[in-house]
């Protein structure tokens, strides 16, 4: 970091932050600190509602998945659009009409007490887990550039967002969203663009394509079936569940569409999701696979979490480490060498040449990864962190080392701008339910709005440092973007099952309701625990249980668990 | 339901005349970005 990115970052989240309070002047009532008084357009939505999702871990994460495994995550997004068009036919309709401050509300309207509070209690929980994964990635940034811990600057990273959050309401979160994913989009074009630069003179863009392409990291598409990878039918079935879950039934996601002025404002706020959200995890992925072209002619660093380089490279460990140093060096150097005929005989149209250099480019990436993966055992042998890996400094590194002055602060201020607005908006979240949900409706049911107001507060500081508290699980998770879908993921599809039999099935009662909830997440649990399958489908297992065992005990023990009054009255 | 109940209208959107059509048209843009990435991922690797 040069005096300029330092300046440059500095006035990005001085502007950022004062924005953000001079945004939530008004909001001195419960109703606008959680709703912002029902005023937002449908443009302040979608960019909100992206910028929640699209947090630090979306930039720093995803860049370096798409490097070591390529562009196939784009797939887990292609449900996401399916799940748009749904929750805009159903969701919002019945949300806004019903009134409520959270999504779990409803649930009481419709069943009974428990199951709201059983939703609003799963919500908190996971939540408060993934919140403090969001938390932890953008530390990462200062560890980086700092050379500290990851747990030092996960505190000073996680006091600073506690003390913006509390004092902004939604309102300042969305209109801040909205300034930053204006910010991430020309981050994003700045990043390739400049990545496409610094590539050498004699590679062009579609000699980069192929590069990329022959090592696997332009997998966009598999087409296979199969339940424990990424492809195109667990993308689209998985992740469509996965979206209705996120989408339709985490606060944090159904606070942003609450906010709308009007149904149809909050439904095209979802649609533009749906069609802006698959190319921009694209282009985020297509980045990585442009900076690993890049380090096919630059070495890269044997690991690339410089803390544990250098502690690696120490002299009581040298012994251990030169080999390995040695034989990546080596596989770099083939690799680098086999490229370059790559492209030379791609030009010259000579076929068996080209097949030759792919055999022994292909051959030396797998020596390149071995060497990796026995540095990063080597972490691990020395007291480093078990379970190591540097996925998430990938871009970091790559940004800080090779960017212009200037542009570093820039991309640097963007995830940092990010990151602030997803752990803020999702905090927020957690305080609306646990005051509204929990709080007013079973500890104290009658208190002035200002009393609410000071409680929602207390519960945005409090449920900031459980976050803090939780970050250092993250370090041991490995890509922190897969980590908080496999979070999430654990929970979410007992939450959509019983939003869908809300919506769907009217002769479903509140005890068949709240068992079947019971008996998704005991069914997404076994699956976890028990099975190798993608976390993509435990939505669909959670849903589909919930769903199942409602019906069967509904029709089974109709006694036990009877319709709604509505119904039998 | 009541009026009061059914709150606030749900008004068509500004283009495409209705939602329907506005959501088969996000279910098309979404076959067609698949379509292309398949292409992408085939002719790159």
């Amino acid at each position: 970091m040069r005096p300029l990115d330092w300046a440059v970052l500095a006035a990005s989240l001085v502007v950022i932050v004062a924005y953000g309070i001079w945004r939530s002047r008004g909001s001195n009532t419960m109703e606008s600190y959680l709703l912002a008084g029902k005023t937002m357009p449908w443009y302040a939505m979608a960019l909100s509602i992206m910028a929640t999702q699209a947090s630090a871990i979306t930039f720093i994460s995803t860049t370096g998945q798409s490097y070591v495994d390529g562009m196939r995550f784009v797939q887990f997004y292609f449900g996401l659009p399916l799940a748009m068009v749904i929750l805009s036919a159903t969701a919002v309709p019945i949300f806004h009409r019903a009134k409520v401050y959270t999504a779990y509300e409803y649930l009481e309207t419709r069943f009974d007490p428990k199951t709201r509070a059983l939703a609003s209690v799963i919500f908190l929980l996971q939540r408060g887990l993934s919140v403090g994964l969001t938390i932890y990635a953008p530390a990462i940034v200062l560890s980086v550039i700092l050379g500290w811990r990851d747990s030092v600057t996960t505190v000073i990273m996680g006091c600073t967002v506690i003390v913006y959050t509390v004092l902004g309401g939604i309102k300042a979160v969305t209109w801040t969203d909205v300034q930053q994913m204006l910010i991430i989009f020309f981050g994003l074009v700045v990043s390739l663009v400049t990545v496409l630069a610094l590539l050498p003179g004699d590679v062009g863009v579609v000699d980069a394509l192929y590069l990329a392409g022959a090592a696997g990291r332009l997998n966009a598409v598999d087409t296979s079936f199969d339940l424990g990878n990424y492809n195109v039918w667990s993308g689209l079935i998985g992740g469509a569940f996965l979206a209705l879950a996120y989408f339709g039934t985490d606060q944090s996601q159904v606070q942003r569409y609450l906010t709308g002025r009007s149904i149809g404002q909050s439904k095209l706020g979802l649609l533009f999701n749906a069609a802006a959200k698959v190319p921009m995890q694209f282009f985020i992925l297509f980045i990585g696979a442009m900076v690993f072209v890049f380090y096919l002619f630059t070495q890269p660093p044997l690991l690339f979490q410089q803390v544990e380089l250098q502690r690696i490279q120490a002299p009581e460990h040298r012994a251990r480490y030169e080999p390995i140093a040695t034989e990546y060096q080596a596989a770099f150097e083939a690799r680098r060498q086999a490229a370059l005929e790559l492209v030379q005989t791609r030009r010259s149209g000579d076929d068996a040449g080209y097949q030759g250099a792919a055999g022994r480019y292909r051959e030396a990436q797998r020596d390149l990864d071995e060497a990796r993966r026995r540095g990063m055992q080597l972490v691990e042998e020395t007291g480093g962190e078990q379970g190591f890996h540097d996925t998430n400094y990938i871009f970091l590194s790559f940004v800080t080392r090779y960017m212009p002055a200037g542009i570093v602060g820039l991309v640097i201020a963007v995830i940092f701008a990010a990151a602030m607005s997803s752990i803020s908006g999702e905090i927020n979240s957690l305080a609306t339910v646990s005051v509204v949900d929990i709080y007013k409706r079973h500890v104290r049911k009658e208190a002035t709005d200002r009393h609410y107001l000071m409680v929602s507060r207390l519960a945005t500081a409090f449920w900031g440092a459980y976050a803090v508290a939780f970050a250092g699980w993250g370090k041991t998770l490995g890509s922190l973007i897969v980590a908080v879908n496999v979070v999430g993921s654990l929970f979410y599809g007992s939450l959509l099952g019983v939003f869908v039999l809300a919506f769907f099935f009217k002769r479903v009662g509140g005890n068949a309701a709240f068992a079947g909830m019971l008996a998704g997440e005991a069914a997404i649990f076994a699956a976890f625990r028990f099975t190798g399958i993608s976390f993509l489908w435990y939505n669909v297992i959670g849903c589909v249980v919930v769903i199942a065992a409602a019906l069967a005990l509904s029709m089974g023990w109709p006694k036990a668990f009877p319709p709604p009054r509505k119904l039998t009255a | 339901m009541d009026a009061e109940q059914r709150g606030p209208r749900d008004e068509p959107p500004p283009f495409l005349k209705t939602w329907k059509r506005l959501y088969a048209a996000v279910l098309v843009y979404l076959a067609l970005l698949i379509a292309l990435f398949y292409w992408f991922t085939r002719h790159f690797s």
